[in-house]
């Protein structure tokens, strides 16, 4: 059987307006938070999503949510029921259908209410309005079922959530979306809080529960170590774009956007071997409000041209779903040794590793 | 090769005095840091990395005992020796931020928002040298200019909340820089900033350590971070220090079951959907210090009747490399 789509997002928007409007001038500035996303997720599958401060996807993922009134864009959702788009759902057609969707937060400190039991808590949502009419029997056996699958140890239910470690709560929270048995998760820097130690064990925790119960997860990050554990397909999100997307080896071996690039060479290794050469990406994340004319990442790109300031890129496919949103995608992908034999055949002195700006320099298209 | 300590922490022992009572947090401390070496303080929250830090400056709040065994000695240029830990206010105010300057977590939360960066900065020169503002500014420019700052003339009158959170801590890194202190703290001075941005400050730490001649005592969670800046690395768990030494030594060779461990655990970006293996059970509560090896709760290699009773002394297996670890005993 072919893998399912489940949701498929078309050119979503999400426009936070800036400063106040005028009794008589209606015009107003927006920060274009998410500008034109398009991306689908398979049944059954994670997707990853990273990106700096500031790239917007956070707020891709409150949107699917229907947290924050996307500004234009359709999310389709084909559930068992047929298909819905989200983004037109009104009401209580909206409140039910949030069953289907969940969300994992960042803060296990501060999602949890200090004053309800751990029991209490993962049976809200289920109590919240109780759709499947369930007793309290019900509802007590489907919380020990989940929070045995999170393995939550079944004598501490009654216990409140100040008695417990960050890894204990961030596993109730774990539970808490998942006992209503969601369809779709968004985990939204589900693991950043955690120490490493323990940030592993959620990680394992997410994909074995994803063996068991099919979800399918929307896995937010900025740590793209994280990420390369977890993902089946990655999204790179720049200034309220996806600038890339594919399957996640491609995106990990085979970058084929300078910021990718970019982003992988600044992870610092654990490797007292590895030499740390990080492009060097000049200047600051430009400001939503007021975005650059062409590619959004001109401004901070080594490999830069006078097109880039002018057109836009559009996505495009180069096989595999691996899509790209650059002019010289193929440049960037071209294997480092290439690169470097051509530097070295021109006499230059050799390199370490050829860094973008020297694949700029060798290419002839400037 | 040694480089010749100037920071040494010896047997640092302290406790915070709560409702509760007396709540362990250092047992035992000792790291040293080398003239012009970087050194890097790792552990996971709670470990105590940075209340140990900020004894060397007397910063941390009323309520904590220090053992009486206690020393942190800062070696000065003619070669004599002071206990930090034994100074008064006025004496540790002209080390604070002079002999020994400080980089924060977040830099917005360290700046006062209401005077300028120049204005920060002069007040700083001011405080531990006698100079004129006028020149004092002079300096303040040169700073931010050597921190990769563009246009450092107007920077200066800049307010902090004007500056992007990179430009922000690098704006920190020129105020505790502009003191010329012989030694650097720096306490997760990247954890809060974007990966691209914190290649850049951790290239211009690097830089200027060399211009300077400076030693840093780096403070982070990250053995990825570490293990690109610094020279020597002390891993801590639970207020202890379980296993030192040259970066490349432990961390080619780690000894200790918990720095193996927390290696194991790391996400890598070379290896794509590999489950990692995480170290099992929680790290104990502040209440519920274990006795005996603070790790053999956690522990699988833990030998009932002698980890969980008496702390392991610190082993040297190679030339400055040291375990604490009952496995490493004969």
């Amino acid at each position: 059987m072919p893998a399912q789509t489940l949701i498929e997002v078309t050119d979503l928007q999400v426009y936070f307006p800036i400063g106040k409007k005028s009794l008589f001038n209606d015009s107003r500035l927006f920060i274009k938070a998410v500008d034109d996303v398009s991306f689908d997720i398979q049944r059954g599958e994670t997707l990853g999503l990273v990106g700096e401060s500031g790239s917007g996807k956070t707020t891709v993922g409150r949107a699917l949510l229907r947290a924050y009134q996307p500004t234009g864009g359709t999310a389709l959702f084909h559930g068992a029921e047929g298909s819905v788009d989200l983004m037109e759902l009104e009401g209580k057609k909206l409140r039910h259908f949030r069953r289907q969707i969940q969300m994992i937060f960042q803060d296990p400190y501060a999602s949890l209410n200090p004053r309800m039991t751990v029991r209490d808590l993962i049976a809200e949502p289920l109590e919240a309005n109780n759709i499947e009419k369930l007793s309290k029997d019900q509802i007590d056996d489907r919380v020990r079922d989940i929070a045995a699958l999170c393995k939550l140890n079944l004598e501490h239910l009654r216990r409140f959530p100040h008695a417990f470690s960050g890894g204990q709560r961030q596993r109730i929270c774990i539970a808490r979306a998942l006992v209503g048995r969601p369809q779709f998760v968004v985990c939204d820097e589900s693991v950043a809080a955690l120490d490493v130690s323990i940030q592993a064990e959620i990680l394992n925790l997410l994909q074995d529960l994803q063996d068991k119960l099919g979800t399918t997860f929307l896995f937010i990050a900025h740590d793209l170590s994280v990420v390369a554990q977890i993902s089946d397909r990655v999204a790179v999100m720049y200034v309220g774009k996806i600038v890339e997307i594919g399957p996640t080896e491609q995106i990990f071996h085979r970058p084929r956007h300078p910021y990718t690039r970019a982003l992988l060479s600044a992870i610092p290794r654990p490797d007292p071997d590895s030499t740390f050469t990080p492009e060097r990406l000049t200047g600051d994340i430009p400001n939503p409000a007021n975005l650059p004319d062409g590619c959004r990442f001109n401004t901070r790109c080594p490999m830069a041209t006078q097109r880039c300031r002018i057109e836009e890129p559009d996505l495009r496919n180069f096989g595999d779903g691996h899509k790209t949103a650059c002019h010289y995608a193929e440049q960037v992908a071209e294997p480092l040794k290439t690169v470097q034999a051509r530097e070295n055949s021109k006499n230059s002195p050799p390199k370490h590793q050829a860094t973008l700006s020297t694949i700029a320099q060798s290419n002839e298209y400037l | 090769m040694t480089a010749p300590p100037i920071l040494a922490f010896e047997n640092l022992d302290l406790s915070f005095q709560t409702d509760e009572g007396l709540v362990k947090v250092l047992d035992q401390v000792s790291f040293t840091l080398g003239r012009g070496r970087t050194l890097g303080l790792v552990g996971e929250s709670g470990s105590g990395k940075s209340v140990s830090t900020r004894c060397a400056v007397q910063l941390n709040a009323k309520n904590v005992r220090i053992g009486p065994q206690s020393r942190i000695v800062l070696h000065e240029r003619d070669g004599t020796q002071r206990d930090l830990l034994q100074l008064g206010a006025k004496e540790i105010q002209k080390i604070r931020g002079g002999e020994i300057g400080m980089i924060f977590q977040e830099p917005m939360a360290a700046f006062s928002p209401v005077y300028t960066i120049g204005n920060q900065m002069i007040e700083a020169i001011r405080l531990h040298r006698t100079t004129t503002k006028k020149a004092a500014r002079t300096e303040a420019i040169e700073m931010l200019r050597k921190v990769g700052m563009s246009s450092p003339e107007q920077r200066v009158d800049q307010y902090p909340g004007e500056l992007s959170g990179g430009m922000r801590q690098r704006a920190m890194i020129a105020l505790a820089l502009s003191t010329n202190p012989r030694v650097l703290i720096a306490d997760e001075p990247t954890t809060a900033l974007d990966v691209t941005i914190q290649a850049q400050v951790l290239d211009l730490m690097r830089t200027l350590q060399s211009e300077l001649d400076m030693s840093i005592l780096f403070i982070t969670h990250d053995l990825g971070v570490v293990s690109q800046v610094a020279h020597d690395i002390a891993v801590m768990y639970l207020g202890h220090v379980v296993e030192s030494g040259q970066t490349r030594s432990v961390l080619k060779n780690p000894q200790h079951p918990y720095t193996k461990g927390l290696l194991n655990a790391l996400p890598t970006v070379n290896h794509l959907k590999k489950r990692l293996s995480p170290i099992g059970g929680d790290i104990p509560g502040p209440l519920e210090r274990p006795t005996g090896c603070p790790f053999h709760t956690r522990c699988t290699q833990a030998t009932a009747g002698l980890c969980d009773q008496t702390m392991p002394p610190p082993t040297e297996i190679t030339a400055g490399h040291r375990v604490s670890c009952h496995l490493m005993t004969p």
